[in-house]
């Protein structure tokens, strides 16, 4: 699990509305037990040249109901592995949300979010002050802080950490 | 202050009896399913965990059901898995690849009860609201947290309230019911909410029927579709879940919804539905689609069960299955199986030219015994057409009810089955 930071700089990848589970990794890979595996075929449908090309701390930008669909943990999973900071997406579809925040991967709702970010820009998203900054215009974006106890989460590096620094023995 | 549904269950479930909408809650659940995720994921998660017991095993069901039986030697590993799991843990309810599709068996062995809090690591777990449960899908980290301590954070959902009138014409089932009230709540509509369906439709439908509408209502982004009691769940679980004690949960009738639709079928009838692709909430009448297929399949969790197979099997009858068509048929468990092969449906599938296959999901998430090749066309009674969920990317899936899947294996195009 890699630090958790609140200040994530990276490339935004703009995607569209409802991009579901199947999109994002596709059921006939879900037997592959090797994260790393699956991983090379994240977003295949729709961005077929992403898992090769993305670099740590790139940005997803997304329209509606991201994530929607099957329940797979892989979803967030693979993003995570592939270096993916943050997603920043209109809505997210609930399991997704939950799951995103359980691996450790900031998810934040911007509305219109995929009109005001051009696929490519460089982005910089401060998550604590819920601002995302436009490095070439300068332009900022303001987003509803992620809740207290998601962050909470987060800091912890994920859900499992969390409830191991929890856990009463 | 009156509650839904869904703040009533969950505030049994709480350590104050407390949970109103919006607040989220520490609840202790009554239920968990796991399927092929546990030895996937789930057991390596455990161990990240540092823990090795289970909360109770009196309360998990392990199943393998999405590979089944093992297609190849990953599915083989993580079955293997599971299988040991189950014997060093002692868990009471196994489902191995001999017996069906987790949401179907966890309903026929009345482990589904009124009131109940269900956890399935499977986003249609959603399915058990038929069985005035409240039930919803998790993943494996959080599906880990559960098995170990038997509790976990929820969110209480704000709830919809959708009710049915009038009675659903002949051969219109509840597939095409809840395939229209997708396409009209959009495939975000629900989203992190729950949905009551109440009225005489769904008060007089079979267990079977409501399963299907609370199942795809995930569909629609809800994290729980909800029903009353009605006589055929009384039915069912007086022969199912004899020992039980359940007490039923009903609304108050001063609940705040955030939406409230009502459906008048005697006014506005629903027709038989076709989801387009790439989405379960396209949904148009099926008169208004005509395409070749290549493909038909009947099964899934959705729609593989007994009553499925019997109107499926109606409709078959003296008729031939389209040359140059596959129709793939896969009982939701092998109880249905069984069931269906009494009744000569299987006799009739076969004599049709139908391949009949053992309960799986199968085809439904392009694992195995049907998958698509580029540019095919099937016509399913499943719950997802997303783009490539049954194999190729290029393949295209339309989403139906059972009757409707039949018809069109006879035609080999989308037809509608009320001519039938
Ligand atoms: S039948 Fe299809 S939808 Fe149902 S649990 Fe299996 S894969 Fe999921």
């Amino acid at each position: 699990m890699r630090a958790f930071s609140e200040i994530i700089t990276g490339r935004a990848w703009v995607l569209g509305d409802n991009i579901d589970t199947d999109q994002i990794i596709q059921g006939q890979h879900l037997n592959l037990l090797d994260y790393e595996e699956m991983a090379k075929h994240a977003l295949e449908i729709p961005r077929p040249e992403f898992a090769q090309n993305v670099k740590e701390n790139d940005i997803i930008i997304a329209g509606r109901n991201f994530g929607g669909g099957s329940s797979r943990e892989e979803a967030p999973m693979i993003l995570t592995i592939l270096g993916v900071g943050c997603i920043a997406a209109e809505s997210f579809a609930r399991i997704f949300y939950r799951n995103a925040i359980n691996v450790g991967l900031p998810v934040i709702e911007i509305k219109n979010a995929t009109e005001r970010i051009v696929d490519g820009q460089q982005l910089t998203v401060f998550l604590k002050d819920g601002q995302v900054k436009i490095t070439d215009t300068g332009e900022l974006i303001k987003f509803m802080p992620i809740p207290a106890f998601m962050m909470d989460i987060l800091r912890a590096g994920g859900a499992i950490q969390y409830y191991k620094n929890h856990r009463v023995n | 202050m009156s509650k839904t549904m869904a703040e009533k269950i969950l505030a049994r479930h709480t350590e104050n009896g407390r949970a109103d909408a919006g607040e989220i809650v520490q609840a202790s659940v009554d239920f968990i399913m796991v399927h092929e995720v546990l030895g996937s994921r789930i057991i390596d998660i455990l161990q990240e965990m540092e823990t090795d017991s289970v909360w109770d095993p009196n309360r998990i069901m392990v199943v393998n059901d999405h590979w089944a039986p093992a297609p190849n030697i990953q599915s083989a590993i993580i079955h293997q898995r599971n299988r040991e799991f189950v014997k060093r843990h002692g868990i009471k309810y196994f489902c191995d690849v001999n017996c069906g599709v987790s949401h179907q068996v966890l309903i026929e062995w009345g482990l589904a009860k009124p009131g109940d809090l269900i956890i399935g690591s499977d986003s249609h777990t959603t399915s058990y609201g038929a069985m005035n449960a409240f039930s919803t899908g998790l993943a494996a980290t959080d599906s880990a947290i559960v098995l170990a301590t038997g509790k976990n954070w929820f969110k209480v959902p704000e709830s919809m309230r959708i009710n049915i009138d009038g009675e659903l014409a002949e051969m219109v089932m509840s597939k095409d019911l809840i395939l229209k009230i997708i396409a009209d709540l959009g495939p975000d509509g629900a989203n992190y909410k729950a949905i009551e369906f109440h009225g005489p439709v769904v008060d007089k439908m079979t267990v079977a029927s409501r399963a299907t509408m609370c199942n795809m209502s995930v569909e629609a982004g809800a994290k729980a579709g909800l029903m009353t009691v009605n006589k055929q769940v009384e039915d069912w679980l007086s022969l199912r879940a004899r020992e039980a004690h359940w007490t039923r949960v009903d609304p108050d009738p001063t609940a705040e919804y955030v939406e409230m639709i009502t459906y008048d079928l005697d006014t506005d009838p629903v027709e038989p539905m076709i989801a387009t692709p790439h989405s379960p909430a396209n949904g148009r009448p099926v008169t208004e689609v005509d395409v070749e297929i290549d493909q038909a399949f009947l099964g899934s969790c959705t729609n593989g069960r007994f009553e499925d197979l019997q109107i499926a099997a109606m409709i078959m009858k003296g008729h031939k299955v389209k040359e140059g068509v596959r129709f793939i048929i896969t009982p939701a468990s092998m109880e249905t199986y069984k069931a269906a092969l009494n009744m000569g449906f299987i006799e009739t599938f076969i004599q049709a030219g139908a391949i009949v296959t053992n309960p799986t999901c199968g085809a439904c998430v392009g694992g195995h015994l049907g998958i698509l090749g580029p540019n095919e066309v099937a016509i399913t009674s499943t719950n997802r057409n997303f783009r490539g969920r049954m194999g190729h990317p290029d393949s295209r899936i339309y989403l139906s009810s059972p009757a409707t899947v039949a018809a069109s294996a006879i035609m080999g195009r989308i037809t509608d089955p009320r001519g039938f």
